[in-house]
């Protein structure tokens, strides 16, 4: 990956963990949005759509509500969207579940620690309206400019540090893992797509098992199913 | 609505809106943010009590406040107004926190567990059925044009009610919102999971035939329902995507080691 394609998926990374909290929650931090914005610029966008719709499937549990703890998939995604990409161009797109999962695994453990270093701009934010509550107090409005300015600039920071690290050690570890994999390339498909739709069940039946919601839910699943029968 | 046009500071309100959780703390949580989303409506303070005025309200504005983002501008809207009216403190004061449960409810139901998935849903099932990058676009589209139209009408419904908020929380509309969005979501979602399944096995570039295709299908599904069982067990002790990630550490290591 040359420097100027690291600096624009850094770029985009940025967008997208900048936008889970701080401004202006649009959605560009769901995975779908942001895995196919990272394969989409490195010249592949329907691969980061592949790696995008899988991620949206975990991502489904997570709902970013207040002083929760929740992963944060934006920067992650975006760089998984990139690494697969980049995976695509340098092999053939039979390949691309091995590397599909691999590349899952590291952006989950990177969307973990995002939730993590969430906590610690949060702290930090705490920190600099302590140092600054004379001058809130006192009613000055620059103080609060401040504050919102210093809040933007951890969170960028910080989405701009998991991006890296999903996209440099984390790219590293799928090219060195997907390059000694020697299963069946069902293996990585079925068993990736099993746990995705897994999880993303478990988490709408977490949504909508109970009441009128688990109704419709269920016809839902009926309505695809039979879609997915005519298609199939 | 006319009357809104004219207030100063409510473009600028409005703009600040979205950016209402960048200082977020847990001692403040939304607090600053508030205060700074609703600094531009009480500039006319100045000119109306003076700059003493203004700065005890900048002060109030500013101290812990925790709701859903989007529908917190119905606060914003309700408290700048009664700074402006010249409403007691102590009233002012209790409103905000009064505001609190009931608005991050309300946000939590309307937006968190019913549009988001929804819209992702639907994203998901555009993409399904071949819309490819449109799906991105017409997800971001879609759910967009209720965060912001939320943003802007709880500004505005907030404004309008000053102290009587509780009228514009009683909207027909969001109420019907309310009652319409957790359904629609739960269909989409139930609809966008066989959709996806079907979608990414067709689209591996496999070129099964039919019987071996459904053979793939059946077996995934069959899976998925065996971990989604697992992992609605293990809430509590372990959260969906923790089990996620451990399986899916097996799997890559499995087929590493594979002979």
């Amino acid at each position: 990956m040359s420097p100027a394609e690291i600096a624009g998926v850094t770029a985009a990374g940025v967008v997208a963990g900048v936008d889970l909290v701080t401004f202006p929650q649009a959605m560009t931090a769901r995975p779908l949005v942001g895995a196919f914005v990272g394969g989409w610029l490195l010249g592949h966008p329907m691969v980061g759509l592949l790696a995008g719709a899988v991620l949206e499937l975990f991502a489904l549990e997570t709902l970013p509500v207040g002083a929760a703890p929740y992963p944060d998939w934006g920067p992650p995604a975006v760089a998984a969207g990139a690494i697969l990409a980049q995976g695509v161009a340098a092999d053939s797109a039979a390949g691309v579940w091995p590397g599909l999962l691999v590349t899952v695994f590291v952006a989950a453990v990177v969307a973990r620690l995002g939730g993590w270093s969430m906590q610690l701009v949060r702290r930090a934010n705490g920190a600099a309206i302590r140092l600054l509550t004379p001058r809130l107090d006192a009613g000055d409005p620059r103080a609060l400019v401040a504050l919102q300015a210093g809040g933007f600039v951890r969170d960028a920071a910080r989405a701009a540090a998991l991006t890296l690290l999903a996209l440099l050690p984390g790219g590293w570890v799928v090219r060195e893992v997907t390059s000694r994999w020697h299963g069946p390339a069902a293996l990585a498909e079925d068993g990736l797509l099993a746990v995705a739709l897994g999880a993303a069940a478990a988490s709408a039946w977490r949504l909508f098992g109970r009441g009128r919601a688990a109704r419709w839910l269920l016809a839902g699943l009926v309505a695809g199913c039979a879609g997915a029968l005519l298609w199939v | 609505m006319s009357a809104l046009r004219g207030v100063p500071g409510f473009a600028l309100t409005t703009a600040r809106l979205f950016g209402l959780q960048s200082a977020w703390s847990y001692e403040r949580m939304l607090g600053i943010g508030f205060g700074h989303a609703v600094e531009p409506l009480l500039r006319p303070l100045r000119a109306k009590r003076g700059d003493a005025a203004y700065r005890d309200a900048l002060a109030r504005e500013s101290q812990f406040f925790n709701a859903h983002p989007y529908v917190s501008s119905i606060a914003v809207g309700a408290a700048a107004r009664c700074e402006v009216d010249g409403e007691p403190p102590e009233r002012i004061q209790r409103l905000r926190q009064a505001l609190c449960g009931p608005l991050g409810a309300l946000g939590d139901r309307l937006v968190w567990a019913g549009w988001l998935p929804a819209c992702a849903a639907l994203g998901l099932v555009l993409l399904a059925l071949g819309a490819r990058g449109w799906a991105v676009l017409a997800f971001l589209a879609l759910y967009n044009a209720v965060h912001v139209a939320l943003r802007v009408w709880g500004l505005r419904a907030g404004w309008r009610a000053g102290m009587r908020v509780t009228v514009a929380l009683a909207s027909p509309l969001l109420q019907r919102g309310l009652e319409v969005v957790l359904p629609v979501a739960a269909l989409l979602v139930g609809f966008a999971l066989p959709a996806v399944l079907v979608w990414a096995v067709r689209g591996a570039g496999l070129h099964l035939p039919w019987w071996l295709a459904w053979r793939h299908v059946v077996a995934v599904a069959l899976a998925a329902a065996v971990f989604a069982a697992a992992a609605a067990r293990a809430r509590g002790r372990l959260t969906g995507l923790s089990l996620a990630t451990l399986v899916i550490g097996v799997l890559v290591a499995g087929g590493v080691v594979w002979p």
